[in-house]
């Protein structure tokens, strides 16, 4: 959203699926946490939020519903307000409930959480918001923080291009579809009760993981990627399926990387590295590898562009512009499941390396991602470093965690130690399916 | 500090069994001591589902204003044929279809499906009512209504939770197909002509048991299943 005053803004097209697919039972909703050395000082944290939202205008917006599309207004309402943290993360978001905010505060003992729909911004956008506000809290406590290392500067007014719409300022007439597997293995387990949600954390040396990495001539990402590869595959060995599909990993890649923007809107595009199990067996040297190149010539600029500038595409489509909303949703819910859920087992997100200035540095433990549930009872991967730790977490409504077992240990026998947290064993945890 | 005997991972310190394989942790070196705080919060925050109470008032609205409007339009247009009560009983089949489910959210799958079905018996109910034809509805309609209830609610019982094989539930579909036309013409024979002179159905019956018997045994022998799925490239 542009500094001058606006009444309301249309959405870029990742944020039109996210608010079509909002339902009871699913919305796109993430959450960044970061864990200081000393307990969270409530008062404080809440006078850096009053403070941060008005830099972050598009944190500061609502969903409104419109005769063709939905679109942003700006939220006026009094809020967002500091709550103490629950057991089940990421619950899904009403857009007519909670003043109509998209983010909320959360804070637990050391650990203080941001949690935002996916509709407003992406990681990246959402990691510069996150270390803000840590750099503003603790500010607030007494340390004097500067504006370094991409730290905003909250009495400066947020600039155009910080809400520009990146997607539409660089797509091209020329646009192809991204190759997709049609139907890959699908990982489904049992659903928990309605919003059980729950939640495993991996904690791991980064000097380790990329050790190994390099050992493998990879980076930590495609390593990553590559062990849960080998673990879907192995799992779906072990259910015997008349015909093994294949296996199939959603990466979004930040686009920011290719083409240069400062928004803090969303500038993602997945790409789908996958191996077929039915043409024979893999070992894990051999998935690595394949995910390796994979990325490579895939996370090309052309390709990326060709696959964005179709989605705008879709988005300015005269035709489409003039069905009404209420007809598109389900539309777009049907795209997604043919689209964004059948040809993936799963998601693995890596927002990479969280830093800080150095003088923040010894006041933050660790940093936490966890990403929010799917549209089907099935984990998903999401990762994040902080100093010498990795976290990686995995998070879902499946009962049954056969696939963090096997990743884990597999990371354990890879010789890289795994520390385990997990909301799995909450009191008053609910039982049974849905 | 423990480990995971099972798994080999370092597990939080307040976690009482492995999360991921839930081996219990025993660890003689560790005393019992004061819980620390838990890594996760445990405060639960009681979310409810949306309620669909508005959407069945507007679809309740919407039915009814249906049956009111062509009640009115009957007494203008040819009001000595009570027309409106084929379009009011087909807007309470409908409600009875829709609305029920929207307000008990948990009904289960058998439920809907007997009330759809006894929602259809009560509209032809009403068309033979409207029409005088009570002496059709007894003889033919109602016991074919009965009995595709029935098989129904066999089928739906034995496939529930998607617990058989693909093989099976074809097995049990064709089987149910088969009674279907065996009691459909021993209604239509009682109906007509009093007794039952079986022909048509009894081919459908014997080639929808010509075509289970095959699957039920490949089935059960797993060589010929797997040679199966190789001839068929499954």
């Amino acid at each position: 959203m542009p500094h001058r005053k606006v009444s309301w803004y249309k959405m870029d097209n990742a944020s039109i699926m996210y608010s079509s697919l909002q339902k009871e039972e699913y919305s796109a909703i993430y959450r960044f946490s970061a864990v200081m050395r000393d307990k969270v000082q409530p008062e404080a944290l809440q006078r850096a939020i009053d403070k941060v939202m008005p830099r972050f205008p598009g944190f500061r917006s609502r969903i409104k519903k419109g005769v063709f599309w939905y679109y942003f207004e700006p939220n006026k309402a009094p809020g967002p307000f500091l709550k103490e943290d629950v057991a089940e993360p990421c619950r899904p978001v009403r857009f007519n409930e909670d003043n109509h905010w998209l983010v909320r505060f959360y804070y637990y003992d050391r650990r203080i959480s941001v949690e935002v729909f996916h509709a407003i911004s992406d990681g990246a956008g959402t990691i510069s918001f996150m270390r803000c506000l840590l750099a503003q809290y603790l500010r607030e406590t007494g340390v004097d923080i500067p504006c370094t290392e991409g730290i905003q500067n909250i009495e400066e007014k947020s600039s155009a291009e910080e809400w520009e719409d990146a997607y539409s300022k660089y797509a091209v007439k020329h646009c192809k579809a991204q190759p997709l597997v049609r139907r890959a293995y699908q990982n489904i387990g049992t659903p928990e009760r309605f919003y059980t949600f729950n939640v495993t954390m991996g904690f791991m040396p980064v000097d380790k993981l990329k050790a190994r990495a390099k050992s493998l001539g990879v980076s930590i990402t495609d390593y990553l990627c590559g062990a849960l590869m080998y673990v879907l595959m192995e799992k779906q060995r072990s259910e015997r399926p008349i015909r093994e599909k294949p296996v199939a990993l959603s990466v979004p890649v930040n686009l920011r990387a290719y083409f240069p923007t400062k928004t803090m809107r969303n500038f993602i595009l997945t790409v789908q590295p996958w191996i077929d199990p039915s043409l024979g067996d893999y070992s894990f040297e051999e998935v690595v590898g394949l995910v390796h190149h994979y990325m490579r010539i895939h996370c090309s600029p052309n390709e990326m562009r060709a696959a964005f500038s179709r989605n705008v595409r879709f988005q300015n489509n005269k035709f489409l512009k003039i069905v009404p909303r209420i007809l598109k949703n389900p539309i777009m819910a049907i795209s997604y499941k043919l689209k964004g859920t059948r040809p993936y087992s799963a998601i693995m997100t890596n927002p990479g390396v969280f830093k800080v200035p150095q003088e923040m540095e010894p006041y933050i433990e660790h940093m936490e991602v966890i990403q929010g549930q799917a549209t089907v009872p099935r984990p998903h991967l999401a990762s994040m470093s902080y100093g010498n730790i990795m976290e990686i977490t995995f998070s879902g409504t499946m009962k049954e965690a056969e696939l963090e077992r096997a990743f884990f240990t597999f990371l354990v026998k890879d010789g890289i130690p795994v520390h385990i947290e997990s909301n799995r064993q909450r009191p008053n945890r609910a039982e049974g399916g849905k | 500090m423990s480990y995971c005997v099972n798994c080999g991972v370092e597990l939080g310190k307040d976690l009482k069994r492995c999360p991921l394989c839930g081996t219990l942790v025993i660890n003689p070196n560790e005393v019992e001591r004061e819980p620390e705080l838990p890594f996760f919060p445990q405060r639960q925050e009681r979310i409810e589902p949306v309620s669909k109470r508005e959407l069945a008032l507007l679809l309740s609205v919407m039915f009814a204003s249906v049956a009111v409007s062509c009640g009115l339009l009957n007494l203008a247009l040819r009001p000595e044929v009570r027309w409106w009560l084929y379009a009011a009983g087909g807007a309470a089949m409908l409600w009875i279809w829709f609305v029920p489910p929207l307000l008990w959210r948990d009904m289960s799958a058998l439920a809907k499906v007997a009330l759809d079905i006894g929602a259809v018996a009560l509209y032809v109910l009403l068309i033979a009512v409207a029409s005088d034809g009570m002496n059709w509805y007894t003889g033919l309609a109602l016991p074919l209504i009965a009995a595709l209830a029935i098989i129904t609610l066999v089928i739906c019982y034995l496939l529930r939770g998607g617990r058989r094989s693909n093989l099976m539930s074809i097995v049990i579909c064709l089987i149910g197909i088969g009674l279907m036309s065996l009691l459909t013409e021993l209604t239509i024979d009682f109906y007509f002509s009093s007794h039952w002179n079986p022909s048509w159905s009894l081919i459908v019956l014997a080639v929808c048991v010509g075509f289970s018997m095959p699957l039920i045994i490949i089935r059960l022998v797993p060589s010929l299943r797997e040679e199966t799925r190789r001839r068929f490239h499954l």
